[in-house]
């Protein structure tokens, strides 16, 4: 029926548009709030949670317990839930769409799946009705159905959904963030609204996961801190260490940082329950410490920096160059975010650089430039760049670097590289790309970096 | 009379204290009588909190000139702003100061990083620092080079300002293009003190800045001088581009004195030296008889001629 024809028979009708994305998200912000039941939470179609409760039930008084607060909470959040809770995911779904919200023991799946209609087994609604014109209109007829024939006329889908809500085949439900190796939450009677408080609670804490820490002989690698909201709103806060931790005084010193770069959360009602999670963990390496008491504190405190700036200002904030086994200056080094600072051997293209003279600033994006040449295939004599013109007192040069041929398939051309000293003394690096005598387009040139 | 006294004595207090607080501010004296050691040049004695003091806590340039008109050479534990005129020049004053760096870090017994702190457009505008470049020209490897990038100026000042009370830095350059209010006498100030207590230089590298007031003991302007030609053993090669030479003008210091100096940068000893003569004087004079192995001849003089006197 179109939406002309509803309004004909209900003039009063309100037409909203479907925005599954919006539901999408809703469902989302859901499953994160769910994440206070267990941090097993995965999506279910585009209207459904699995939950995964093992080992989470007796946090919360019993499986009916449980059942009956998560349903109460979210009406109270507005929404109409059902619920089911079984021992396999698919008697759970179907628990869930077409039966009363009670918990189904394990082994109690069978009789209670046999009054259910074929839906209830997951399967698309062609299905279902090939199922019901042969008269199986109930899951209970469907079990009692030789296998063989079912199969062959329908596929081993509905046999397969059926093991599944039986517990005779193992069904994995993916949750959808990754789960944290050790996580330390706590729940409040009052909810906390001022940042003080959060951080009291974050040292609170990060001193029980260290002790947990502790116990593992690791520190963390990557903290999350989730802040659950009052009216269901989850933040969550991710920072990196470049080094194993486990101090609560230094995990609080990067949190504040991240509180800072965000400007702050909007703690609106305050937040009812505090998580703290170790995402990574790795080995934590005891240090001794000399006579004096001192160990390698500089590196850590180096360490701690990085992170924090990191923590504010973004990953890609604090970075160490390292060199690459290339010809084309551009690439001959690399960035990569800072990881402790490790003076060792020199890597293998360090050694070829110490014989070259190479600019001390590069521009990563070579800025084309006009240039008179005496001779074309000599070294400038003039050039403009960036809307200035320079006179060229001295030049040294061509070196040659050719493509990378092995690398690229479209390899780029040849490049003749000259030092060049304007008249005032500055040191440039110019390439001229290509050759004169082949190819269509004459050779451009190019302002690659300045010297000291 | 002796109220007099009483005041001149307080006056004396006050001053002390204010120099303690705003770190060792030498006195500037004529020479003579003062007893002290004639640390930095022929003609000035600095005097500290009353006492003499020599080259501690200072990095000698290595340039005579430069370091009698720096007071001993740059100071470690402080502020240094370092000028470039222009955005072009940024190659020198980078250069100026990671040499600067290398040279501190040739006495240092701990190998520490340098942080290199920046925001916004300055290292697409003036370029990004290259590695290899630096490796070559100062040997300061890959390994000991720490980049630091803010997308706002702020963050960069909170990067440095951080890093400037660390110990385990070497050195902490924080690059700052153009003219901005937010690097005021404040700005600087707090960054000075952190630098003092750290005990490590903080360069402040300005392109194309007004000099603008600064708590910084020492601001130096720094820009590209022509390079010296490489030399063969024939003589000079036409053409041929040197050792980096730069042109440095101290225009404030513990010692007020404003003065320039052409420096060159010796990549092989990597030390600076002064150039005495301009590079002009170094022409190919494309000489072929090989110079007397004892030295060049006297040239005869004319002398007191006793012929001349009758004629006088």
């Amino acid at each position: 029926m179109g939406v002309a024809d509803a309004r004909a028979m209900h003039p009063g009708l309100d037409v909203i548009e479907a925005e599954p994305e919006a539901d999408r998200r809703l469902l989302e912000s859901l499953a994160d709030w769910c994440d206070r039941y267990t941090p097993l939470v995965a999506l279910c179609g585009e209207d459904g949670l699995f939950l995964d409760i093992t080992g989470c039930v007796h946090l919360f008084g019993g499986e009916q317990a449980m059942l009956d607060e998560v349903l109460e909470r979210l009406y109270s959040q507005g929404f109409r839930a059902r619920a089911g809770l079984a021992s396999t995911p698919g008697m759970a779904w179907a628990a869930a769409r077409f039966l009363r919200p009670v918990p189904i023991e394990p082994g109690a799946e069978a009789p209670a799946l046999a009054g259910l209609p074929p839906a209830a087994l997951r399967l698309e609604p062609p299905a279902c009705k090939g199922l019901e014109s042969l008269g199986l209109r109930t899951v209970g007829a469907l079990m009692e159905t030789p296998r063989g024939p079912l199969v062959r006329r329908f596929g081993k889908l509905p046999v397969m959904r059926l093991d599944q809500a039986l517990g005779r085949l193992e069904e994995a439900v993916s949750p959808r963030l990754p789960v944290a190796p050790l996580s330390v939450e706590r729940r409040l009677a009052e909810p906390v609204v001022l940042e003080e408080d959060i951080e009291r609670l974050l040292l609170l804490l990060s001193a029980t996961l260290k002790a947990d820490l502790e116990r593992r002989d690791e520190g963390a690698r990557l903290l999350q801190l989730a802040l659950f909201r009052v009216d269901g709103a989850v933040h969550r806060l991710t920072v990196g260490a470049s080094r194993p931790l486990r101090e609560p005084a230094l995990i609080l010193k990067l949190f504040r940082e991240k509180l800072k770069a965000v400007g702050g959360v909007d703690a609106d009602y305050g937040f009812e329950m505090v998580r703290l999670s170790a995402l990574e963990a790795a080995p934590f390496a005891a240090e001794q410490v000399d006579l004096a008491g001192e160990s390698k504190a500089d590196d850590a405190g180096l360490a701690l920096f990085a992170d924090r700036v990191r923590a504010r200002l973004g990953d890609r904030s604090i970075l160490r160059p390292v060199t690459v086994e290339s010809h084309i200056p551009e690439r001959a080094v690399a960035f990569v975010p800072f990881a402790g600072f490790a003076e060792g051997a020199p890597s293998k293209g360090e050694a070829y650089f110490l014989s070259r003279e190479r600019p001390v600033r590069l521009f990563p994006h070579p800025e084309p430039v006009e240039v008179m040449a005496e001779i074309p295939e000599g070294p400038p004599a003039r050039f403009r760049w960036r809307r200035a013109s320079y006179r060229v007192a001295g030049a040294e040069g061509p070196e040659r670097i050719a493509p990378e041929w092995w690398q690229e398939k479209e390899a780029g051309e040849t490049r003749d590289y000259y030092r060049v000293e304007d008249d005032s003394g500055r040191r440039y690096w110019l390439y001229r790309e290509g050759f004169y005598d082949k190819g269509e387009t004459p050779p451009r040139w190019f302002m690659q970096g300045v010297f000291a | 009379m002796a109220t007099s006294a009483v005041a001149r004595e307080a006056v004396c207090a006050l001053r002390r204290e204010i120099a303690r607080i705003e770190g060792t501010l030498p006195e500037r004296l004529e020479p003579a009588e003062v007893a002290g050691s004639a640390s930095a040049g022929a003609d000035i004695v600095l005097r500290r909190q009353g006492a003499a003091d020599g080259t501690a806590g200072l990095l000698p340039t290595g340039a005579g000139g430069l370091d009698a008109a720096l007071g001993g050479g740059l100071p470690l534990a402080a502020l240094v702003e370092i000028h470039g005129r222009e955005t072009r020049d940024a190659g020198a004053v980078a250069g100026f100061a990671l040499a600067m760096v290398a040279l501190a870090r040739r006495q240092a017994t701990v190998k520490a990083p340098l942080l290199w702190v920046t925001a916004g457009e300055t290292f697409p505008e003036a370029g990004s620092p290259y590695a290899p470049g630096i490796l070559h020209r100062f040997g300061l490897p890959p390994a000991a080079l720490l980049v630091a990038q803010g997308r706002r100026l702020e963050d960069a000042l909170w990067v440095a300002e951080e890093a400037a009370a660390l110990g385990a830095l070497s050195a902490v350059l924080l690059e700052v293009r153009g003219h901005t209010p937010k690097l005021d006498l404040t700005a600087t100030r707090r960054l000075h003190r952190r630098t003092q207590a750290a005990g490590r230089p903080l360069y402040l590298l300005r392109h194309a800045g007004e000099p603008a007031p600064t708590a910084a003991p020492v601001r130096l302007v720094v820009s590209a001088a022509p390079a010296a030609k490489r030399h063969s053993l024939s003589g000079a090669l036409a053409g041929s581009i040197g050792p980096p030479a730069f042109t440095v003008a101290v225009s404030r210091s513990r010692l007020g004195m404003p003065a320039t100096f052409t420096l060159e940068w010796n990549d092989d000893e990597r030390a600076f030296n002064e150039r005495r003569s301009d590079p002009g004087g170094v022409q190919d004079h494309g000489a072929v008889v090989s110079p007397a192995a004892d030295g060049a001849h006297p040239q005869g003089t004319a002398g007191a001629g006793l012929a001349f006197r009758g004629a006088a």
